[in-house]
């Protein structure tokens, strides 16, 4: 995370706050996070503190928490001198920048210096861009990579940004929408999914394959499992068993979920596995821990609060990273089968489909009604061919239409 | 103390003592590691700087040089301040920045030691040309040794003394060795005095180490200087019985025995045997006095080892002058009494301001006096002010900055007028290593106002010598103000500045510009350093220009402004100091910066401003910082050649029109 959009301060300039306590909100690229005092003292906002809506860029300085008769800090504009100048008993109060872990990761080339994973996208990834469009990007909250250079030789300049970020003010307002068309804000969401997008397509290379499952027995589990739970209690979900069944598929398959690092493949020491949850401020991913190793009560109980979370938009950050294969099931909407994309760093994911009572015909001329799904594996073709994930797909085919859990 | 009680033999003696003896305790403590740098011993030839400086007051300057620990003492400088300065102390009498061979005592008359072998003759012209500009009487005295007799200052120094009747002593301290090199052998004429002879000065060779045979040439050289009677060379041949410098070693170039010989013939065993002789003292008085000057001696080094070491946070101070107080100067706009005039008339209505209201103001250069200079710089001036303060020199343009230098240290305020800024480069080393250091070597304590002015700049097929721009060199070294105005109106003001400021100033002219004609307003005014002038506002890109270079980008602005490129152009007048401020606030509003800068590219001005913009404004940049310079090449003399090595209107607007399209 480079930025955030400020939502709030939750304690007022000159109030006496406890250490811990939370002291303003902000949206981060993937979550909403309340931000804490690291120590006691008498919160002071910054006279260029931000308002609500603002964007604002890791490291700047928001405010300070004084000793008691201390003053705020003379040197400089915020973000430059007051960090350092700051005394020991003053901490500024900057957003912090939640990276991604690393761990939970291998590498399958001895390596001497710890893998390091691909990670959301840095300068490097993006089109060059002058040090002024950069800081305008800043201000305006503009994801570089979503923008048109108009710079010689593909570097985006400022130009490129103001064009944007005029593009995107509040409609009415706004100079420049197209003829015919209103413009409403791209929500910093919204940009930030776009960028993701916008990487992955630029750096894999998807193929997806479909394949459609029989899912009878499947969802005659998942009744089963229905009618089990205690009245008010829900039971696994049909994800809920998805997710386990993926899980084994790829124990079988673990290539399916490497990551392309250019001289190496990493491979994921655990199954952390996402699960794209439509919200109200777009697509989130929480992620799934060790569904490997989980039983299914565990996933269920893992999944129900991580789909609470994200719709409400207080997911904690550590909740949406660290993922190695993600599952995305836009059944409930009536589609079949699609090309989903993959969830960077990850290389592949499993889109799933509606479930379709189809007529079967069977060997001896008659015909039967079966439940069946269509499976959408969307893989790097960087990282493995198309029949590697053809037998992947194969094997979720088979734990699908014979889930190898009990039916009592 | 009367004068005669000063150069009597006792006093003579005495002098010498002190110098001995704090000597001693020096090469003592450079053993013991006190000394952090050089020191280079008069041991053998003390009778010298004794006999001079008997005869000198604290008013009048002497100019020495590395081997000056007895110079230093015998004009006057306290031996615990002196010792002081070889231990690196706050209290030594340089504060800690100079040493042994940079010993400064200005308060007493000592002008200081130098590293540097020669300047000190040429120094020591200018400070006898201030006692002329001023009337004081005051006389100044150049030490120096065998060495220096082989270098151009002393040739040019001499020269100059002899045909102005500068009121100076030239004290040659021929020791027959430069380190290690025999002076026979380096001398097709070993007559020190024939040479003085030469430039028609009285020159007298003498004994070095007979201390009342100096005295007595000295009191009549003296005697000379103060009544108008100008300079005398006195060649003292003398011999330093310790190393050049401690620590080195000395019998790989002359024997033992010939040492040995030499403190046989000791100046001091020498002096004593005569005050005995004629009774001017008795045994124990001289024992008395013996015992006296050791306990100095000793008290000297006792004082310097307890003092401090100077405090680090100084280590930067007294590069120039502070501060001046008072608001920002600027020139006024445009009023009544504004006119067209060509650039030179409106710096010559500077200097001739100046020079009505400072008497202290004097002009060198070759054709500066009643022809009124090559370019019209002085015209007129000469009727006003005759040939004192409007002095047309020799062709020896290191010697006439060396006495400009010496000159400045004593209370003028001289301007050097070269004509063509190519023709100092032969005064390079005096600028640079005297002139722009002198302020900081003396801690402060002397002022170095010297403005040093020539034209630059390429055209009229001048040719290599009489084209180059030299102002990013100069504006390397701390200590200098280097000066580049591109308009009649900023010319005045500036010059007014140079003219009234403490510090030594560049004042560099295109010679494209001298009948460049444009608005100047008639009342005095000055513009401060420091501060560039926005020629033009515009919105797009930023460009940085001097002198010429800014009437050429004017016009290709007025070519864009067509196409709907808008220009800002900036001035920076003063390449030293430098106003970085104006270039970065232009740039944070126009994203876009091109120096257009007829000088060189490597290590010049735009690759300055480039660094300082790339370290303090790389947010604001919206493209690559660009510059476009005169080719590396000499300055070609054919009208073809000449025009493809500077930035023309042409290559100055499609390099504007490129860095817009970045
Ligand atoms: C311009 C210059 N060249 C070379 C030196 C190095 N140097 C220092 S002392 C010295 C010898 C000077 O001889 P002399 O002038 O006879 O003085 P002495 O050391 O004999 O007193 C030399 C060559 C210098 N300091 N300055
Ligand atoms: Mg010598």
């Amino acid at each position: 995370m480079e930025e955030g959009r400020f939502v709030a301060w939750l304690r007022k300039d000159g109030d006496l706050v406890p250490e811990g306590e939370p002291l303003f909100t902000v949206e981060g690229d993937k979550a909403t996070q309340d931000v804490e005092a690291l120590s006691a003292g008498v919160l002071r906002i910054a006279a260029d503190g931000p308002a609500e809506g603002d964007t604002i860029e890791v490291g700047r300085v928001l405010g300070w928490i004084l000793a008691p008769g201390e003053s705020i800090p003379t040197t400089g504009p915020a973000g430059t001198g007051a960090t350092a100048a700051a005394s020991s008993a003053t901490a500024p109060t900057a957003p912090t920048a939640p990276t991604a872990p690393t761990d939970g990761l291998t590498t399958d080339a001895p390596s001497e210096s710890p893998a390091r994973a691909p990670s959301s996208p840095g300068p490097s990834e993006r089109p060059p861009a002058s040090p002024r469009a950069r800081r305008a990007a800043r201000q305006h909250g503009i994801d570089l990579a979503t923008l048109s250079p108009t710079g010689r030789g593909g570097r985006l300049r400022e130009r490129d940004v103001l064009t944007a970020a005029t593009g995107r003010a509040d409609p009415g307002e706004i100079p420049g929408a197209p003829q015919g068309w209103t413009s409403v804000p791209t929500p910093p969401m919204r940009r930030i999914i776009a960028a993701r997008l916008v990487q992955a397509r630029r750096e894999t290379v998807p193929v997806t394959l479909t394949a459609r499952a029989d899912a009878t027995a499947l969802m005659a589990l998942r009744r089963h499992l229905k009618s089990e739970a205690a009245p008010g209690e829900s039971a696994p979900t049909l994800n809920d068993l998805l997710l386990k069944l993926t899980a084994e598929a790829l124990s079988l398959h673990p290539m399916i979920a490497a990551v392309w690092a250019e001289d190496r493949l990493l491979l994921p020491r655990s199954i952390h596995l996402g699960l794209a949850v439509d919200t109200e401020a777009g697509l989130r991913v929480p992620v799934v821990r060790d569904v490997g190793t989980s039983t299914l009560e565990e996933i269920a109980a893992a999944t129900r609060r991580l789909i609470a979370e994200a719709r409400s938009g207080r997911i904690a950050p550590a909740d949406l990273q660290g993922g190695c294969f993600t599952l995305t099931n836009l059944g409930s909407l009536g589609i079949e089968a699609f090309t989903p994309v993959p969830n960077p760093p990850e290389s592949a994911i499993l889109g799933v489909g509606t479930i379709v009572r189809d007529v079967v015909a069977l060997e001896d001329g008659g015909f039967v009604a079966r439940e069946r799904l269509t499976l959408s594996l969307t893989f790097d073709h960087r990282v493995n061919d198309g029949a590697a994930a053809a037998r992947f797909l194969q094997s979720l085919r088979g734990l699908i239409e014979n889930p190898p859990f009990p039916i009592p | 103390m009367t004068d005669a009680d000063r150069t009597s033999p006792l006093a003579l003696y005495r002098t010498m003592l002190v110098i001995r003896r704090v000597e001693e305790r020096l090469a003592r403590s450079h053993r013991l590691g006190l000394i952090h740098g050089a020191c280079h011993t008069c041991v053998g030839q003390e009778a010298i700087a004794a006999a001079v400086c008997a005869h000198l007051g604290p008013d009048d300057p002497i100019f020495s040089t590395h081997r000056g620990h007895g110079h230093a003492l015998a004009k006057g400088v306290d031996p615990g301040a002196m010792v002081a300065e070889l231990y690196g102390r706050e209290t030594g009498c340089s504060r800690g920045r100079g040493g042994s061979m940079h010993l400064f005592a200005p308060e007493v008359g000592l002008m200081g030691t130098s590293g540097i072998v020669g300047p000190c003759i040429l120094q020591a012209a200018g400070a006898g040309y201030s006692s002329l500009v001023l009337g004081d009487q005051r006389v100044s005295v150049a030490f120096f040794g065998d060495g220096a007799v082989n270098n151009g200052a002393f040739h040019e120094g001499l020269n100059m003394a002899s045909i102005w009747r500068l009121p100076v002593l030239f004290v040659c301290e021929n020791n027959q060795f430069a380190t290690e090199v025999p002076f026979a052998s380096v001398t097709g004429n070993p007559g020190v005095a024939e040479r003085g002879a030469a430039y028609g000065l009285p020159s007298v060779s003498l004994d070095g180490n007979d201390a009342l045979a100096v005295e007595a040439a000295v009191r009549e050289a003296v005697a000379r200087a103060r009544s108008g009677g100008g300079p005398t060379l006195l060649e003292c041949r003398t011999y330093r019985t310790r190393a050049h410098a401690e620590g080195m070693g000395d019998f790989t170039y002359r024997t033992r025995a010939e040492v040995d010989a030499w403190k046989e013939r000791c100046p001091i065993a020498r002096l004593r045997a005569v005050l005995l002789d004629r009774r001017l003292a008795d045994e124990t008085g001289l024992v008395a006095l013996e015992h006296e000057v050791e306990a100095l001696a000793e008290a000297a080094h006792a004082s310097a080892e307890a003092a401090a070491a100077p405090a680090p946070e100084g280590a930067t101070t007294h590069v120039v002058a502070g501060p001046r107080p008072g608001p920002p100067r600027e020139a006024p706009g445009t009023g009544p009494g504004t006119r067209e005039l060509p650039f030179a008339r409106a710096t010559l209505e500077a200097l001739s301001t100046s020079m009505s209201q400072d008497p202290r103001i004097f002009v060198l250069g070759e054709g500066i006096g009643a022809r009124g200079g090559n370019f019209a710089t002085t015209n007129g001036l000469f009727a006003a002010h005759g040939p004192v303060r409007l002095r047309d020199t020799p062709i020896c343009e290191r010697g006439f900055v060396g006495l400009a230098c010496g000159a400045a240290m004593t209370g003028t305020r001289p301007v050097v007028d070269f004509m063509f800024a190519d023709f100092v480069l032969d005064a390079a080393g005096e600028i640079i290593n005297q002139i722009a250091k002198m302020r900081y070597m003396s801690s402060g304590r002397l002022g170095m106002p010297v403005v040093l002015r020539g034209c630059i700049g390429i055209g009229h097929s001048a040719a290599t010598h009489h084209s180059g721009s030299y102002y990013s060199m100069y504006a390397h070294f701390p200590g200098l103000k280097v000066v580049v105005p591109s308009t009649p109106r900023d010319a005045k003001g500036l010059l007014r500045t140079a003219l009234t400021g403490d510090d030594p100033v560049l004042f560099l002219e295109h010679r494209e510009l001298m009948g460049l004609k444009g608005p100047v307003p008639e009342e005095d005014y000055s513009i401060d350093f420091g501060k560039a002038s926005v020629v033009r506002p515009g919105r797009d890109i930023t460009v940085v220009a001097l002198a010429l270079m800014v009437h050429r980008t004017l016009e290709a602005c007025r070519v864009l402004e067509a196409e709907g490129i808008s220009v800002e152009l900036i001035d920076p007048r003063t390449v030293a100091p430098l106003d970085v401020g104006t270039i970065l606030d232009s740039v944070a509003r126009t994203g876009r910066l091109l120096i257009v800068d007829e000088d060189f590219a490597h290590c010049g001005i735009g690759a300055e401003i480039a660094a300082r913009l790339a370290e303090h404004g790389f947010d604001d940049l919206d493209a690559p910082i660009r510059r476009l310079n005169g080719s590396p090449s000499p300055t070609p003399y054919s009208p073809s050649l000449e025009a493809a090595v500077v930035p023309d209107v042409r290559g100055i607007a499609s390099a504007i029109r490129d860095l817009c399209a970045e």
